[in-house]
């Protein structure tokens, strides 16, 4: 017992210090970002283009198609595709001239540096669903009403994005070191990316469809994508250190 | 020194002519319990009355194919995609396993084997899609569907061959062992959380169609399981024999560079 | 065993290795603090392992290293905090500016008063004037200097030189030169360098590394500045030119 105040002095400098480092990483990635525009601006591009692609690959369905029942689909197929390139872009800026290296001399654990740049990750992977979810809306939903509820779609997003920017940290980690990142990122990304994917779009899905008992299917689909988060961030977050200081 | 030197070299040649032996042994059990399963399978296992297609009788049509006998195949295609679809996630297991084992030691005969491990895993995933969709081919008529247990392998054979794909494009030696070492160990734990998702989250385009027969009776049991350690041994054979390659070729180089200083 | 308190950098029979191919092969040397090591050797021969090995980034496979007696994969993160780097690699973020550079990495060594802290160094280095600009807009003589600014945070006791020379221009090489005579004698310094001129002028003891072995470790004072270029090629196997 009289040893505990000792150590728990000891542990709470380190965890204090860990916490301005975690805050310092991720003020710096936004303030970068907020300088360049670098990744929001090629990401927001990125939905556009797809979403124009949309409008092609859909111009001969007819008046008739029901765009709802695919439109979680063409939802998240954006959101992925514009979510790998914004995940290279993160670690690029670290790579480019050797502040990794600079990062990795400090006397920093390395699990803050992945929940930093994880988190950072997530919040600009936010912002551009902020914006590509109404604008999605307005050009292919807007003569439909949605069946489900609309908090569903919002909340499904968010908890994809948080394995998204999770995994995809990792993921972006080791690729930004190979031959082809963007290539390899994408290689890697997408089949551990399915059970996420699957979940989520379930989810999204029953958001927009509705139909019968489409509350507890949104559920259930949530604490799969739930549960995917859990289990891959605790990997990403056990395997980080040998990624980042190999 | 020298004579340590000695002692251990012939220690090391002992275990490798015990190793190879084990290695036959395991390929003459390979061939002898493959073939044998094939056999039960085909003669001796009961069909199984339990697949609900069956009460359609002697023939149905299937995606506007008329199959005659649509059971029948598929049931016996179950002997051995199983076993090979078994295997090849216990082999996938030792990617990870060695993985690990090399992220902990850094011993780069570790990522040999987890590379090695791989390759079977590959081979062993591909024969998987093989019979699945003679499966599916054989049962519903169709090349292929969104079933799930094909879509969850369609989605391993892209994990491993990212995996490969990962290897190749980095050029530093131990840098590459981390890397592969890490993504075996993430797209393991990410296999079987594919498997489960994909059967929990049911889309209504396409169902579910059939399941694994439920229970197997003495005969079936039999065969499935007779087929099941053929393949294993299968899976260790290659791999031992691939792992035995790799050893020789890496003694060449050493020599290659022994020479060369 | 040398006492811990007065042997600043030391390693003992440090070996990294990776298959057949041995990037550092049983290094022995131990420098005293206040020392200035320079570590010579042409491309490949273990320089930046060696390097990486002290600055705790790269594990050795067997062997050890102490900086200040501090263990090098036992006491990793309290060693970071007493070493630091200078590389001819700025080590900045281009798209922050000098003084924002500076704050980050105060935050990441947990530097007090950083305020403070930074403007003295950017007073040191003299760069008050562009303290606001982007780095990005920066000469590369102005991005050494920041650097070292950088590098000087957290009061590191000792300093790190990855041929700070390459690629540098005379008039900022001067400048470096000052720079590090002026923070030299509070200092242990280990360089990595191929500018064998440059590395004997400032050093107390060099090391010759060849094939990840060390082929000669001495003091200054038994090293015959005139024969060393001929024995440094002869050592790393270039043939005397």
């Amino acid at each position: 017992m009289p040893s505990a105040p000792a150590t728990a002095a000891k542990a709470r400098p380190a965890r204090k210090l860990s916490w301005r480092q975690f805050r310092a990483i991720l003020r710096k990635d936004i303030v970068m970002e907020l300088r360049t525009f670098e990744m929001l601006t090629s990401m927001g591009l990125y939905t556009l283009l797809t979403l124009a692609i949309y409008a092609i690959a859909l111009s001969a369905s007819g008046n008739g198609f029901d765009v709802r029942l695919i439109a979680a689909g063409l939802l998240w197929l954006a959101f992925i595709f514009t979510s790998m390139l914004g995940l290279n872009r993160s670690l690029v800026h670290e790579k480019d001239q050797g502040c990794l290296e600079a990062l990795l001399l400090s006397p920093v654990d390395r699990p803050v540096i992945f929940f930093a740049k994880a988190v950072g990750n997530l919040i600009f992977l936010l912002i551009v669903q902020v914006f590509t979810v109404p604008l999605f809306f307005l050009m292919f939903l807007s003569s439909h009403a949605i069946g489900g509820q609309f908090w569903m779609i919002p909340l499904s997003l968010l908890v994809g994005a948080v394995g998204v920017a999770g995994v995809g940290t990792l993921l972006a980690t080791i690729s930004v070191n190979t031959r082809g990142r963007d290539f390899i990122l994408a290689v890697l990304f997408v089949p551990l990316m399915y059970p996420l994917l699957l979940a989520a779009v379930g989810a999204t899905s029953a958001g927009v469809l509705g139909g019968q008992s489409y509350v507890a299917d949104f559920w259930r689909d949530m604490a799969l994508a739930g549960g995917y988060d859990v289990i891959m961030l605790l990997a990403a977050y056990g395997l980080y250190e040998f990624v980042i200081g190999a | 020194m020298r004579r340590e030197d000695a002692a251990s070299f012939s220690r090391r040649k002992l275990t490798d002519v015990d190793k190879r032996r084990l290695t036959y042994i395991a390929l003459a059990a390979a061939g002898v319990l493959t073939l044998t399963g094939f056999l039960l399978a085909f003669f001796v296992a009961t069909p199984a009355q339990t697949i609900a297609t069956l009460s359609t009788g002697g023939g149905r049509l299937f995606g506007g194919v008329f199959v005659s006998h649509p059971i029948d195949f598929g049931q016996k295609i179950f002997y051995f995609h199983v076993p090979v679809a078994i295997t090849s996630f216990a082999v996938f297991f030792f990617t990870a396993y060695f993985g690990a084992r090399f992220l902990i030691t850094r011993d780069p005969a570790y990522d040999v084997k987890a590379r090695i491990a791989a390759e079977v895993t590959l081979i062993f995933v591909l024969l998987t899609m093989l019979t699945g969709d003679l499966w599916t081919r054989w049962a519903w008529g169709v090349w292929w569907v969104w079933e799930p247990r094909l879509t969850t392998y369609f989605i391993l054979t892209l994990l491993v061959v990212a995996y490969f794909v990962l290897r190749a494009s980095v050029d530093d030696d131990e840098r590459r062992a981390v890397y592969a070492a890490v993504f075996g160990i993430i797209a393991f734990i990410d296999a079987p959380i594919s498997f489960a998702i994909t059967r929990l989250v049911p889309s209504e385009l396409h169902p579910v169609v059939i399941g694994v027969p439920g229970g197997l009776d003495g005969t079936q049991l039999a065969a499935f399981l007779i087929a099941m350690f053929g393949m294993l041994a299968f899976g260790f054979v290659i791999y031992q024999l691939r792992w035995r390659e790799e050893r020789v070729k890496e003694r060449i180089e050493a020599l290659k560079s022994a020479l060369e200083d | 065993m040398t006492d811990a308190t007065d042997t600043a950098v030391s390693a003992e029979g440090l070996t990294r290795v990776f298959g057949v191919r041995k990037a550092l092969d049983c290094v022995d040397f131990a420098l005293p603090v206040g020392g200035f090591l320079s570590i010579f050797g042409p491309n490949g021969a273990g320089k930046t392992t060696l390097l990486r090995a002290l600055t705790t980034l790269q594990a050795p496979s067997s062997g050890t290293a102490r900086v200040l007696g501090l263990d090098v994969v036992r006491d990793a993160v309290e060693l970071r905090s007493h070493i630091g780097l200078i590389s001819h690699n700025p080590l900045l973020y281009p798209d922050l500016s000098a003084e924002e550079n500076l704050v980050f990495f105060s935050d990441m060594y947990g530097v007090e008063d950083v305020s403070g802290r930074v403007r003295d160094l950017l007073d040191a280095v003299e760069l008050s004037h562009r303290r606001f600009d982007l780095v990005r807009t920066f000469s590369r003589g102005m991005l050494q200097r920041l650097s070292i600014a950088r590098a000087l945070l957290h009061r590191p006791e000792v300093l790190f030189l990855d041929e700070p020379y390459s690629g540098l221009d005379p008039h900022a090489m001067d400048i470096l030169d000052s720079l590090i005579a002026q923070i030299r004698h509070e200092h242990t310094f280990v360089m990595v360098s191929h500018d064998l001129a440059k590395g004997l002028e400032l050093c107390t003891h060099a090391l010759i590394l060849a094939k990840g072995k060390v082929a000669r470790y001495d003091e200054k004072a038994y090293i015959d500045d005139t024969t060393f270029a001929a024995e440094y090629r002869s050592v790393v196997g270039l043939g005397v030119a």
